[in-house]
């Protein structure tokens, strides 16, 4: 049991050392050496290793899934895979460069990265649709960036920023909720005009993370969370979620046999990603003898990756791949919480969490417990801008494991 | 608690929730899926994975016993369409308009319904069967207009398709029998055979990506169709062709009113070599009626209503409504089209039951021969009326046929001495017998549409007869039986005493050529001895000889037979109805050694006379003078006929003419040249052909001689020797047949009808009758 006096020393010393972070993190970064030879010193090897398997089995499951959609609609197999292989060269270099910076660059910044995301939240709105009618990317083909993965590092950022600058006021309503509050549903009204209502969720998630791990009170949460339900319960009431339910595509309809033309097509995707995971079984076609993927499920090289997966390697591959996210999660915990100060503990936490939430977001929707709104997968979905994102807090996480490991020796 | 340390432990909580309750509900769902669920997901995915194209199977031919095809399947093609791969919204809804409407035009099709099916969301709907090649080019073209047009393809296909076709059209139709839309046996042994003709459907069975095109590993499985057995039937369409001549013109020279029927039987094997229904209909168009028909369904108006109880009876008919008046003769015809269908299929031979009549007269002579109760004492009065109680059953001849021997029953045809004799067989042995005969069952042909016979019986007890009801059944009057029940019976009395299964397929042939079944003979019992047939054989020799079946005499043939006239209404004259009669002959040959049985039947002849002597045994006795020297059955004749003894031609063509003038006379025939050449280059008959001594051969010398043709003239009224004389002063040749001896014999009917075109020299078959025979 610590008493009272030694609970509140050590928050002036948390404190003090929060506060004289940005100088000392300067002499910190000195003793970093850029040699090539120093790539691997500090950071957390486990964690690195974890990162490459994922990667190599995300890409060679990209490249299963995405070759007939290549074959077929460009002419070229390989289409996908090269250039999955060149963003993953490019993010395992921004990954190792960016675990060198020193991460207290970001907590001096937290703010100025929130303002961008806000920034580029406001001009997708203004800049041409894509597909389906959505405002979610700046920029094009493989330069294009969505606005909310900005975002989403943002306020990861930003609540690791605030959390741990005014930890001590975080039980109170003023510091603990109304900022994290604030924050989410600015984001999230913005959001909603993309529209992008599973990052909505996810960003809502992340910042009760934070919130909780930054230390508010429970009774708050417990509030939140009452709320949340007295406000389903009278969507339910009034027949709105029902309406809604059937809005999204036709969440959970997807082997209903007896739908319309409109509604069948609405829920192809789905439907023949549980076709996929179905036909898996335990032990799988193969790896490469998956059918789905010629053409039944569109897209299998992007959000529905893991549909694949399940056909190919079965049960025992998807579970095998999810344990491996599992200790990337838990290792991505440990890394957070020996970092030396509390920016970089809930910065780590946070980064860590969005991975794992992330992924059992992406596999609750190819499973039709969520509906299809556009989860990609870690590692394993095609795609640029998030592989580049993924890598970056990737690296983000190394900073960390660097920057705690060199301080600590 | 620090603050430090409220972050590890919250951050230890939050690990624990997103691993167990995240990662565990993502594994629990996956777990699900792909082990509970697995299997019937992935046989939906199986499904739309692989396409299923079926492949029809080529029904199998049916051949007449000779191996001529009586139905055959021809190839044409099967329309599908594969509505899913029509595109989304405005773009779909043109395509399938455009579809709709092209499809309806070329295949003649409902639009309205078409374009509903354009909207179903499969990829095989079927949208017509046995298209013609026409129509396949013109379908060739909508799919490249598809194409062009909207970059298309696989929307429309055409897939192998059979159809049924018959060649001989209307020939032993009710036997035949015919198929639906999707080709699957509807009446006759294409129904009976139904799955041995169908063969197995088979499959293609591919892997196919989402736009249906093969996918790029080997995933084909091609379950081919297995095509079906062929039958060949008992039937002889030689047999067939000369009955249903016969019979129709039977029908329509007697005007018969309910159709005609003739069986031809193989007596010791039960093998049928013909079986019609008169007039049948057209097989490959079964669901057509007869022009005369039509003409009756058109005619139909309120008279015809009122006649046929089409009003209520607070109705008056005169001050219907126009609307109803038309809506009523609409339903009056759709009745009356249905119903003439129902007639036209009707295989009466099996399906229809009548009072044997006279005919049965033989069974109950062999019933009495075999249990011993009549000799050559036993005699039998006739008075020309029997009574019996209170009841008085007359004799056709009404002056009575005086005192005769158990056989002089038989060729007289006498109804009270029949009533004798089934008295002393009695009710318990007749029923006995009518059941042993075979009577009671049906025979189990191998046909769809066999009746039940009916037997009066009181008390409702079967076989329990009262005195008045054997009487009458003596003489085939109490109980209706069908045709083919007839026939059996007949075949027993002729060959040796054994009933035998009737049949009409004699072998089933798989797709390979492989025997699958053959039919041989099967003996269901012996119900007379050997020696009480031979007997009747003798009898019935005699019957046709000088009996009351004379008419049905063949010349240079043993034939044994009996006629009949039977009533259709058994009360018709208490109630002082009009009767309907049904004209019959029942005979067999050759009498020494029975091999072939024929049954000829008319219901309702008005043509003036309706015995069975007049109206059916002449057309037994012209179609055996045919069927019996086809079937290789040795003619042997008697003296008297000697005189119209046919000899067969020689062969003359190839020889000079001198040279086949000279063989021609050596024959015993007249010679008559035509053309201008030296040598003979074809005669007429051909060789081999069985003409009276005395009649004439054409010898042609060159081809264009060979154009030349004679006028068939009336040969129907006249004596033999006037037929003779005419038909020589037209160049013709006649066989002659049936009864030639007697002194009032007139010719009745002609295998080549007055006014045909024929070479000169052909032989004409003239059929001779004697009258004065009532029965």
């Amino acid at each position: 049991m610590l008493t009272i006096e030694n609970t509140s020393r050590r928050r002036v010393r948390d404190y003090e050392r929060e506060r004289h972070a940005p100088s000392k993190k300067a002499g910190g970064r000195r003793k970093i050496n850029f040699s090539l030879l120093n790539i691997g010193k500090g950071i957390d090897m486990p964690f690195v290793f974890l990162i490459f398997i994922l990667l190599a089995i995300g890409i060679t499951m990209m490249f299963s899934a995405s070759y007939p959609v290549a074959y077929y609609e460009i002419g070229d197999s390989y289409y996908y895979l090269k250039r999955q292989l060149i963003f993953a060269l490019v993010g395992l270099v921004v990954m190792i460069a960016v675990s060198f910076v020193d991460y207290h660059y970001y907590h001096r910044f937290a703010a100025v990265i929130l303002g961008i995301s806000y920034f580029a939240l406001m001009l997708v709105l203004i800049l041409p649709s894509q597909e389906g009618d959505v405002h979610r990317w700046i920029g094009v083909g493989m330069f294009g960036i969505q606005a909310s993965e900005i975002s989403k590092f943002a306020i990861i950022l930003f609540m690791a920023h605030w959390g741990s600058r005014y930890y001590d006021r975080m039980d109170t309503f003023k510091f603990g909720v109304l900022p994290g509050a604030a924050v989410f549903l600015s984001t999230a009204l913005l959001l909603l005009f993309e529209p992008h209502y599973s990052c909505i969720v996810i960003i809502g998630i992340l910042t009760v993370v934070m919130m909780y791990v930054s230390g508010i009170k429970l009774k708050w949460l417990a509030i939140g969370a009452a709320i949340l339900a007295v406000l389903i319960l009278l969507l339910w009431v009034t027949g709105m979620l029902t309406y809604a339910m059937e809005r999204m595509d036709g969440w959970g309809q997807a082997l209903n046999e007896d739908l319309d033309r409109d509604m069948w097509n609405a829920t192809w995707q789905t439907r023949n990603s549980l076709y996929a995971i179905g036909s898996g079984g335990l032990f799988g076609l193969g790896l490469g003898q998956s059918r789905q993927k010629y053409l039944y499920l569109p897209e299998p090289q992007n959000d529905f990756i893991f549909a694949i997966v399940c056909e190919e390697l079965g049960l025992i591959g998807a579970v095998i791949i999810l344990l491996i996210f599992a200790l990337l999660v838990w290792r991505g915990v440990i890394i957070s919480l020996r970092a030396r100060d509390r920016f970089g503990k809930l910065l780590g936490i946070g980064l860590t969490c969005h991975i794992g939430l992330q992924v059992v977001l992406n596999i609750l929707v190819i499973t039709d417990w969520l509906p299809n709104t556009g989860i990609s997968l870690p590692f394993f979905s095609y795609g640029g801008s998030s592989l580049l994102t993924l890598m970056f807090e990737m690296g983000v996480i190394l900073a960390v494991s660097r920057t705690s490991n060199i301080e600590k020796s | 608690m620090g603050a430090n340390q409220k972050l590890r432990r919250r951050t230890v909580w939050l690990l624990i929730i997103i691993l167990a309750l995240g990662f565990g509900a993502v594994i629990t769902r996956l777990a699900y899926l792909q082990l509970v669920q697995g299997e019937e997901l992935q046989r939906r995915a199986i499904e739309q994975q692989l396409s299923d194209t079926p492949i029809s199977a080529k029904r199998g031919t049916i051949y007449d016993t000779k191996g001529k095809i009586l139905a055959q399947s021809a190839s044409v093609w099967r329309v599908v369409m594969a509505p899913a791969y029509f595109d989304d919204g405005a773009d779909g809804d043109a395509q399938r308009a455009f579809v709709a409407s092209r499809l309806a035009s070329i295949l003649g099709l409902d639009e309205a319904e078409l374009l509903e099916d354009t909207k179903q969301n499969t990829y095989y709907v079927s949208v017509k069967r046995r298209i013609e090649s026409a129509e396949k080019e013109q379908i060739i073209e909508l799919q490249n207009e598809l194409s062009e047009k909207y970059h298309k393809s696989g929307i429309i296909s055409l897939l192998d398709d059979y159809k049924r076709y018959y060649p001989y059209s209307d020939l032993a139709s009710s036997v035949i029998g015919f198929t639906g839309s999707d080709d699957q046996g509807l009446w006759g042994v294409e129904y009976q055979y139904n799955d041995y003709l169908a063969g197995t459907p088979g499959r293609i069975i591919s892997a196919q990506n989402g736009i249906q095109t093969e996918m790029p590993f080997d995933y084909n499985q091609n379950i081919g169709a297995i095509d079906g057995s062929s039958l060949v039937l008992t039937i002889d369409e030689t047999v067939q062709s000369i009955v249903e001549k016969y019979m129709k013109q039977g029908v329509v020279d007697n005007e018969v009113l309910e159709r005609g029927v003739c069986i031809v039987m193989n007596v010791n094997t039960g093998e049928i070599l013909a079986m019609a229904s008169v007039n049948g209909f057209d097989l490959n168009d079964p669901f057509t009626i007869l022009p005369d028909q039509k003409k009756e369904i058109e005619a139909i108006d309120l008279e015809y209503l009122i006649k046929n109880d089409y009003f209520e009876e607070d109705e008056d008919p005169y001050k219907i409504s126009d609307a109803k008046k038309k809506e009523l003769i609409e339903r009056a015809q759709n009745e009356a089209e249905s119903a003439a269908l129902a007639r036209n299929w009707r295989n009466k031979a099996i399906s229809d039951t009548y009072y044997p009549g006279s005919v049965f007269k033989m069974v109950t002579l062999s019933m009495a021969l075999q249990e011993g109760v009549v000799n050559s004492s036993s005699r039998f009065g006739c008075s020309g009326a029997f009574q019996l109680y209170e009841d008085t059953i007359h004799c056709h001849n009404t002056a009575g046929h005086g005192t005769q021997t158990y056989q002089e029953c038989l060729w007289n045809s006498c109804n009270p001495g029949f009533i004798q004799i089934g008295q002393l067989v009695g009710k318990t042995k007749f029923w006995e017998y009518y059941q042993a005969f075979g009577f009671s069952d049906k025979t189990g042909i191998d046909l769809p549409g066999e009746s039940e016979d009916q037997f009066f019986v009181h008390d409702g007890i079967e076989g329990n007869m009262l005195d008045t009801d054997l009487a009458v059944a003596s003489f085939g009057q109490n109980f209706s039986i069908t045709p083919i029940q007839m026939i059996t019976a007949a075949s027993a009395v002729a060959n040796g005493g054994k009933i035998v299964q009737p049949h009409v397929v004699k072998q089933i042939i798989d797709n390979e050529g492989n025997v699958v079944k053959n039919a041989s003979t099967e003996t269901k019992r012996q119900v007379i001895s050997e020696s009480v047939s031979k007997e009747m054989c003798g009898i019935m020799e005699e019957n046709c000889a000088t009996g009351s079946g004379k008419n049905g005499y063949v010349a240079g043939y043993r034939i044994g037979g009996k006629t009949g006239t039977s009533e259709k209404k058994v009360d018709a004259n208490k109630n002082g109805v009009e009767d309907d009669y049904i004209a019959s002959f029942c005979g067999f040959a050759p009498a020494n050694n029975p091999q072939y049985a024929a049954l000829v039947f008319f219901d309702e002849p008005v043509g003036g006379n309706y015995y069975g002597s007049a109206v059916a045994a002449p057309v037994f006795a012209s179609i055996m003078s045919e069927v019996l020297p086809y079937l290789e059955v040795v003619a042997q004749y008697t003296d008297e006929e000697a005189s119209n003894i046919d000899t067969a031609t020689g062969a003359y063509t190839g020889m000079s003419v001198e040279d086949a003038m000279a063989a021609a006379e050596r024959d015993g025939f007249s010679v008559t040249v035509k053309g201008e050449g030296s040598t003979v280059v074809s005669q007429n008959p051909a060789t081999g052909t069985s003409i009276p001594t005395g009649g004439t051969i054409v010898l042609y010398t060159d081809e264009s001689s060979t154009a030349e043709t004679a006028t068939v003239p009336n040969l129907i009224g006249f004596s033999v020797s006037e037929v003779n004389s005419i038909a020589a002063s037209y160049g013709l040749n006649v066989s002659v047949t049936g009864t030639v001896s007697a002194s009032d014999s007139t010719s009745v009917s002609q295998s080549v009808p007055e006014g045909t075109e024929v070479a000169p020299g052909t032989v004409i078959t003239v059929t001779f009758s004697s009258g004065g025979i009532a029965d």
